[in-house]
């Protein structure tokens, strides 16, 4: 027997409990995710829009303290109305919504790439390569499990979503140096959480269960991607559609006009049609079309569309352009502001039932397909 | 906290488990001491699902059963941070190096990240993958996956060590290496073992005592060296010359007489004595060149344990 056995030892070191048994999980599998190159890459470019919340935010900031840095910069506002340049302090909650409305648009795009590159292997390669057996033999449920793979989701998209939001909230803060700005502000910050958890929980959980009902993850990403781009796009053609049928009927009420002066030969129709007809029949159009978004369904078709909805109503997007709106000189260019920038107005719980509906059946899913040992191969 | 009985390694009373017509356990009760153990029985005998049982992965439908004197029914977790499991099959955690991939599997326990790491080093090391243990295990052979899958199920140094097949699609040399891990673990290491496996040399290799299953019942257990005993009225016989007048006549004195190749195996009547054989052999001027108390292998006690099925 050798005087030091360095074959085996044993190990008197402490088990830590169950409670966060979901963390090596999610540790593990951030660690894998990162190794892919295309991924990393892809965090940085969703950083970008980040970046320019931030700019906005600080310059907004620095606008309501009229300081001279952003002297410089004012000519190039100009696109905005003066109103609100004139008054920065009155429009900041505004300002603020609709920036973080325009980052968090961007950051929904950057989300689902990245839900496209993370989600899919989660599950699938686990049945692929037989591991369930690895985990569920060890001090883990079911649901650590789960909670652990969502915490991979969460992790990145919170890297996209809920950090650069934070890090722009406090470049804003420090930038206005105006103690109002907190309990302005704050409210919006934690909207912004919301909504980021929110994107978090309904996608996360439905590329979990997509994830479990295929071992090969190519197939979970084309899922994926129907779901995503292809409920947008068909979505997008059901709108189109019914737009251009509002607009005929809008023009074939004005007696002028007998056809569209959008059509192939715009630049003719006009010229053969009274211009004020024209005018006249656009505005009905717009005011029929802004009419018609509090009921058209048609966006809850889209996933993503139906994510914007409930961002929409939670930040009170449509609300702060309606505060801007009036900014403006007539009703015609009122409607032609709102109409171009608002979204769709339907009740938020239509969106929000369909997204609860996804997260149900999701759960069911996963639940289904992934059940202990006894009902494994 | 559950109280333990140390003299019990686990104990099953009364368990049936189904799986819509089949029955996988059929009222199995037994019960094991610390040791090496092993799990016998064919294909669809129970062994797996006894093996689910005691890990509390599956509920039973009837029946208790208590693994280091904890309940399977109301503590699985606390038993699976006891325990160390080996599955059949190929498994494996994807995209990582066989030093994450034990190093994970402690975590899985509840291992301190560095302590699974160095952990995690020391087993890599006994299990005989050091060299290995920065490949990608997609690329680790057969052999050295089941050694993998070992390593990953003693990172957390458990009480009990389940092996389910552990030498399956392995070559000799390497099913050797797996069979004296097993049994340096067991007889070594103060870590008890059970040892499901098709291959009754390999149990016999590494194992003290059996179960062996049969359509979900027990059907012997025991310690092997019990099971091998020496029989008392049993005997194998090997004469230098022909067999066949000697084997004559022994049958009309009363023995069972049975040819297996050279050798004869006679069981002597309750009323006979050792002198018989001696006997006859002088009287047909035989020599006796070899005589010994019969003894079963574990091939035998197997199959006669079959027979009961």
């Amino acid at each position: 027997m050798p005087i030091i056995d360095q074959g085996y030892q044993h190990w008197s070191g402490e088990l830590s409990g169950h409670t966060w048994r979901w963390l090596a999980v999610t540790r593990q599998g951030i660690k894998i995710t990162l190794r892919n190159r295309f991924l990393r890459y892809v965090l940085f470019a969703a950083w970008v829009p980040a970046v320019a919340l931030v700019t906005i935010l600080s310059a907004w900031g620095l606008l309501e303290r009229k300081s001279s840095m952003v002297s410089t910069f004012i000519q190039f506002m100009r696109f905005m109305n003066p109103g609100v340049v004139a008054d920065p302090r009155y429009y900041r909650v505004d300002i603020w919504r609709l920036s973080y409305g325009y980052f968090l648009h961007f950051e929904l795009f950057f989300s689902m790439i990245l839900i496209l590159l993370v989600g899919p292997s989660l599950i699938s390669q686990d049945l692929r390569v037989n591991a369930l057996p690895l985990y569920f033999s060890r001090p883990l449920r079911r649901l650590d499990y789960f909670v652990g793979k969502l915490g991979i989701i969460v992790a990145f998209l919170g890297m996209v979503l809920i950090v650069p939001a934070v890090v722009a909230y406090i470049f804003g803060l420090l930038f206005s140096l105006d103690i109002r700005v907190i309990p302005d502000t704050l409210g919006i910050l934690l909207e912004v959480v919301a909504y980021g958890l929110i994107i978090t929980l309904s996608a996360g959980t439905l590329i979990l269960a997509l994830s479990g009902l295929s071992r090969n993850s190519r197939y979970v990403a084309l899922m994926w991607l129907g779901l995503w781009f292809v409920s947008s796009v068909v979505s997008s053609v059901l709108e189109g559609v019914y737009h251009q049928q509002m607009r005929y009927a809008a023009y074939a009420q004005t007696p002028q006009i007998q056809e569209s002066p959008l059509g192939s030969d715009h630049n003719a129709a006009k010229t053969r049609h009274d211009w004020v007809a024209w005018q006249k029949s656009q505005a009905a159009y717009r005011a029929a079309m802004l009419h018609d978004r509090q009921t058209d369904w048609r966006p809850l078709i889209s996933y993503t569309g139906d994510l914007s909805r409930i961002e929409d109503h939670l930040l009170g997007l449509n609300d702060a352009w309606r505060k801007l709106a009036k900014l403006e000189p007539s009703i015609t260019a009122r409607n032609r502001l709102l109409a171009q920038y608002t979204g769709p107005q339907f009740p938020w719980y239509w969106s929000g039932a369909v997204l609860v509906f996804l997260f149900g059946l999701s759960l069911c899913i996963l639940n289904l397909s992934i059940r202990s040992l006894d009902r494994l191969k | 906290m559950p109280g333990s009985d140390e003299s019990i390694l686990f104990e099953l009373s009364g368990v049936t488990k189904t799986y819509g017509a089949i029955t996988a356990l059929n009222d199995l009760s037994l019960r094991a001491k610390p040791g090496a153990i092993g799990l016998l029985g064919p294909n669809g005998s129970g062994k797996t699902t006894m093996i689910r049982t005691l890990l509390g992965l599956i509920d039973t439908d009837a029946g208790t059963g208590r693994v280091l004197g904890m309940d399977v029914q109301k503590h699985q977790l606390d038993i699976r941070r006891k325990i160390g499991f080996s599955p059949e099959d190929e498994c494996l955690f994807p995209g990582v190096a066989g030093i994450e991939f034990v190093a994970y599997a402690g975590e899985l326990v509840g291992m301190k990240n560095k302590d699974a790491m160095q952990r995690a080093h020391e087993v890599l090391d006994y299990v005989g993958l050091g060299e290995v243990r920065y490949r990608k295990v997609e690329s680790y052979s057969s052999g050295m996956k089941q050694r993998l899958k070992l390593a990953a199920a003693i990172v957390h140094d458990p009480k009990l060590l389940i092996l389910d097949e552990p030498t399956n699609g392995m070559d000799p040399a390497g099913r050797e290496d797996m069979l004296h891990l097993a049994h340096d673990l067991a007889h070594h290491k103060n870590m008890s073992v059970l040892f499901s496996s098709h291959l009754l040399p390999d149990v016999e290799a590494v194992c003290d005592y059996i179960i062996v299953l049969g359509a979900g019942r027990l059907l012997v257990q025991g310690d092997i060296a019990t099971l091998k005993a020496a029989h008392n009225r049993c005997f194998e016989v090997r004469l230098k010359t022909d067999t066949e007048i000697f084997a004559r006549e022994i049958t009309s004195m009363g023995c069972v007489v049975r040819q297996q190749g050279e050798m004869l195996l006679v069981e002597i009547p309750p009323s006979g004595s050792l002198a018989m054989l001696w006997q006859a052999a002088a009287r047909h001027q035989q020599q006796i060149r070899h005589l010994r108390p019969q003894r079963s292998t574990l091939e035998e006690v197997f199959l006669n344990a079959m027979e009961h099925v």
